[in-house]
């Protein structure tokens, strides 16, 4: 049971990277809370559900389209909001006031659209059986969206550390201030974070219907808690440390259901406090404590 | 700077005022005669974790509505005549606070005829005390909550769905007489910890551990409500070797749970999960006949063919529902039923009723009790307002989708069977 | 006069006659109750967040330790409403005690810790393994004590209180000294003014009168379970009431919520089947157009807010 949790946590704490990676890029980047990234999130995974069912596209296959269709919503609604934001005087806080706006909007535009009963995409589409790995068997979609998860921190990866807008996204991920003051666009470097941001949050949407079983128009808010105490826990502001944060989380989870399942949504909470109490920027993080 | 202070006081009592004006309504015609409408007041979630139990009920009572309006209005007894029904609802969101208001709003500014509150314990809960302080008696469709229910109170009848604490007598009946009989002895309870799932588990265990019991707890944990991954505690339940299975959960539960059933080396003996019976389609939808082939669970009119001596039947229904909202995102289930109940419970009020009086309304919703016989089966309601008449039998699905009756043995219309191991 | 009683009688008193003399002509009471609650609750996230510059985001976290509070005392001690009502204020003091720590953190870290802790809090009452003592999921029924005359009466005086303590905040030397410190920490420090003790007299207080809001409530409302004590949007709205009317004003956040509460329910009253767009376009629309608030629109002119 020990071994299985531990490895069950490994592989499905992947797709909860997968889940934060977004959201802590683009608090990295332009240091504002997307607190509509659950919902976006839902978004992709809608559209996942109806290229399945209207266009039978396999969601391995849909989600490029999505990732692409996300990414170029992402740019315009970066240009529309963020500058803005960014001009106010507490644009951290007021963030979170902004995009509580853009959730309820994105929220109550879907239930209108979906409705509100729960679906999915049928489990056979990823195959339906375990994996077995080292003797322990998995599920088939969480090794999957694992490998998906992986591919995508390592795309940004590259794109961190080896492209040149990477490095000038990283330059404003240090200093706002230094990077405009020495030249660099930040608002155009902000914005292709900020649709990346949104493509990966449509990524991990694809893979919801099979990761939680079902989707609403209301499953944004949850996704939301998770993806924080992912993000806390692994470093706020350092996209890599994301994968950090989505192990200890999934490991964490299913420990709990294992030896104290009734408590089990307690432990994201309480990691999430730890570690901010002892390290307060995070496991990997710089000092960033003000006070 | 004086001036600026008083005008900042003033600009914000202005606003107040003129919010004030425009929330309340014209004012209420004069008393007459035979109004010229009944007005009924409810509540739905549009959005937020209860809108997926809380439209379908929406739906059918609005569909009960037009069509009692298409044939002139409700017969009401009252004034001897057909009378148009106008619903008044509004979106509370999911969120209590604001359905409370809202639901204050329906009492005190619609100044409406009849009270329907939000489906789902959560949303039931703040309208029980504001009707009863109010003296307006509640018509409470689907909020199950032991809680609600009290001798003293007299303004609340739960009116299509069976009280939690008594909803699963023929689940334990089943397991300690035909299921033990199949060797289907040790038995695993995984339960979502909220008001509905908990209060049921907390009854089916009080009920297998009664003296004399052939059946044995092996496995008995809640697990938190958005509980959306079973795959680590599926293995832990398998590790206690249990025969049967009892998953009780909300929608997104059971799905969550029966998918990931599939994807598991582990097969148990039997299943029971609540919902397959409950929201046929969804769980259809999502899970899949295959994932669904042996599973047990509650049978619901959905289940089976009661004739109804009032209202439509469970086909009549579900067509008309699908005509008037299919392909919306709302499916047809148990809650769209439930909804349909709720109207024909207030057309049957208002046919018996003496007055509008909430009293009058009251005792003519009691005096159904026992009589009413619609396609969820006979209304019956306990002394303190609790739903009693309803059945909940156990019922499974067949390999082909179809859930055939296996317990109690007068409507049953199958055998259970086990899964081989 | 002094400046703080000044803005009391002009402001303060005048809200609280308003709500006092409004039940008179309007019926919807529990409306004009949730106003109130909002009001107290909006001045308590202004005592911490106004005059410290910590926006806690798990502000509900409180609320709903007061509530509990509350249903505690009523249900286990047998404890008179007005008694109950000190506890539940009490419990909300030792939430904030305990969450003390949290103030080391900054920013976004402070409020998604504080968004954590107030989870947990909900978490732990929820848990069935506590049903014995909290009710777990199973919900609260106060019917013993249930009085809304009564409990409206006693949230105007806890509202009365709270626009007095703003008001001595805003002017008395305490409430300098921590305005200076939001907005210059290490000067302050300097100059001699204990931070970290200010923070955490601020940061109680607020807890506090979030404790006796949540009191009042539970008792008001009187069957509840605890996803209702512990909404997150009752958080959210009374963040978004005090950003948009003005924070470390007394009249921003009565503005805030006068206009925005009001707006609210007058869209949830007259479009429901629009509620939440519109209420969440109108949010995205003042954070754009008006990021400074309501009181911008008028210090900007060189008048000043109290």
């Amino acid at each position: 049971m020990l071994l299985h949790a531990l490895l069950g946590g490994v592989v499905f704490g992947c797709y909860f990277t997968l889940i934060g990676l977004g959201l802590n890029l683009v608090f990295g980047v332009m240091r504002i809370v997307n607190l509509a990234h659950g919902d976006v999130l839902m978004l992709g995974s809608f559209a996942a559900y109806f290229l399945f069912h209207l266009a039978a596209l396999s969601p391995l296959s849909a989600a490029p389209l999505i990732v692409i269709g996300f990414f170029l919503l992402g740019l315009p609604f970066y240009y529309l909001v963020v500058p803005r934001l960014a001009a106010s005087r507490d644009a951290e806080m007021l963030s979170f006031i902004l995009f509580f706006g853009v959730q309820q909007i994105i929220e109550a535009l879907a239930a209108i659209a979906f409705g509100s009963s729960e679906r999915s995409i049928p489990a056979r589409v990823l195959g339906i059986g375990a994996v077995h790995l080292w003797g322990q068997s998995l599920p088939r979609a969480w090794v999957i969206s694992a490998l998906v998860a992986l591919a995508a921190v390592l795309a940004l990866y590259l794109y961190l550390y080896h492209t040149r807008l990477g490095l000038l996204t990283r330059a404003v991920m240090a200093s706002r201030e230094e990077a405009r003051a020495s030249g660099i666009d930040i608002h155009r470097v902000s914005a292709i974070a900020f649709g990346i941001g949104l493509a990966l949050a449509g990524l991990a949407g694809v893979f919801a219907p099979f990761m939680l079983g079902s989707i609403t128009p209301a499953m944004g808010s949850t996704i939301n808690l998770a993806a924080f105490a992912v993000i806390v826990v692994g470093t706020l502001g350092n996209p890599l440390g994301t994968v950090l944060g989505g192990l200890v989380y999934g490991v964490g989870l299913l420990m709990m259901q294992t030896y104290l399942s009734a408590w089990a949504d307690l432990l994201p909470n309480l990691l999430l406090i730890l570690v901010l109490l002892v390290r307060p920027s995070g496991l990997l993080g710089r000092r960033v404590r003000l006070a | 700077m004086n001036q600026g202070r008083r005008r900042g006081f003033l600009n914000a009592l202005l606003m107040l005022l003129i919010t004030l004006a425009i929330a309340s309504p014209i004012a209420a015609g004069a008393e007459g005669a035979a109004p010229a409408e009944i007005k009924i007041g409810h509540l739905h979630a549009a959005s937020g974790p209860y809108a997926s139990i809380s439209m379908p009920v929406y739906d059918t009572l609005k569909l009960w509505v037009d069509q009692q309006n298409a044939a002139g209005g409700a017969f009401v007894k009252a004034f001897n005549k057909k009378i148009p029904l106008k619903l008044i609802s509004y979106d509370d969101q999911s969120n209590p606070g604001t359905a409370a208001i809202l639901i204050n709003q329906l009492i005190t500014q619609d100044k409406v005829d009849l009270l329907v509150c939000d489906s789902g314990s959560v949303l039931t809960a703040v309208a029980v005390p504001i009707a009863r302080e109010h003296k307006m008696f509640l018509f409470d469709p689907t909020g199950t909550g032991a809680a609600f229910f009290s001798k003293d109170n007299p303004y609340i009848a739960l009116l299509a769905d069976p009280v939690s604490t008594v909803w699963p007598r023929y689940l334990w009946e089943f397991l300690k007489s035909d299921a033990a009989a199949l060797g289907l002895k040790r038995v695993a309870i995984l339960y979502a910890t909220n008001d509905f799932t908990g209060t049921q588990a907390s009854a089916i265990r009080a009920a297998l551990k009664e003296a004399g019991s052939p059946s044995e707890i092996v496995f008995d944990q809640g697990v938190p409500t958005s509980t959306s991954n079973y795959s680590v505690l599926i293995d832990n339940i398998a590790a206690t070797n249990p025969d049967i299975v009892l998953e009780l959960g909300y929608v997104g539960n059971d799905i969550a749970f029966l998918r990931n059933l599939q994807d598991q080396d582990h097969k148990f003996k039997a299943v029971f999960t609540l919902y397959p019976g409950i929201e046929t389609n969804v769980l259809m939808k999502n899970v899949g006949a295959q994932g669904l082939a042996g599973v047990f669970t509650y049978v619901t009119a959905l289940g089976l063919t009661l004739k109804p001596e009032i209202g439509m039947t469970v086909e009549e229904l579900r067509a008309a529902f699908e005509k008037a909202y299919g392909g919306g995102g709302v499916e047809f289930g148990w809650n769209a039923i439930a909804g349909h109940v709720t109207g024909l419970v207030i057309g049957e009020t208002l046919a018996h009723a003496d007055s509008l009086s909430q009293a009058d309304l009251r005792q003519a919703v009691f005096g159904l009790s026992g009589k009413l016989k619609t396609l969820v089966g006979t209304f019956e309601l306990r002394e303190d307002g609790a739903q009693i008449g309803e059945l909940t039998p156990i019922g499974q699905f067949g390999p082909d989708g179809k859930l055939a009756v296996v317990y109690p043995h007068e409507f049953a219309t199958a055998k259970p069977k086990i899964n081989a191991p | 006069m002094p400046r703080a009683a000044r803005d009391f009688l002009r402001v303060g008193v005048p809200v609280v006659l308003l709500f006092a003399l409004l039940p008179l002509f309007y019926q919807n009471e529990l409306l004009l109750f949730n106003f109130v609650l909002f009001l107290i609750l909006t001045q308590g996230l202004n005592a911490v967040y106004g005059f410290t510059g910590y926006l806690p985001f798990g502000y509900v976290g409180f609320f709903g330790a007061g509530a509990y509070g509350f249903a505690l005392a009523v249900m286990h001690l047998a404890a008179p409403p007005l008694l109950a009502l000190l506890l539940a204020g009490l419990a909300g003091v030792v939430l904030g005690l305990i969450l003390t720590p949290l103030l080391r953190l900054s920013g976004a870290y402070f409020a998604i810790a504080n968004l954590a802790a107030a989870q947990m809090v909900y978490q732990i009452i929820a848990n069935p393994a506590l049903a014995d003592i909290t009710k777990g999921p199973y919900g609260v029924s106060l019917a013993s004590v249930f009085a809304p005359r009564a409990s409206y009466a006693v949230a105007l005086v806890i509202l009365a209180f709270v626009l007095g303590l703003v008001a001595w905040l805003r002017h008395g030397r305490f409430g300098l000294a921590l305005q200076a410190m939001r907005d210059d920490p290490v000067s302050a420090a300097m100059a001699g003014i204990p931070v970290l003790r200010g923070r955490v007299v601020a940061w109680l207080l607020s807890a506090l009168i979030a404790g006796l809001a949540g009191g009042v409530f539970a008792w008001h409302i009187s069957v509840f379970y605890p996803e209702t004590a512990f909404d997150i949007s009752i958080s959210i709205f009374a963040i978004v009431f005090t950003l948009f009317g003005g924070a470390a004003t007394l009249t921003g956040p009565i503005a805030g919520v006068l206009v925005l509460y009001g707006l609210y329910n007058v869209i949830g009253i007259s479009v429901p089947q629009y509620f939440q767009l519109i209420y969440g376009a109108l949010i995205v629309g003042l954070v754009l157009f008006l990021p400074r608030g309501f009181a911008s629109l008028l210090s900007r002119r060189g008048i000043d807010v109290p």
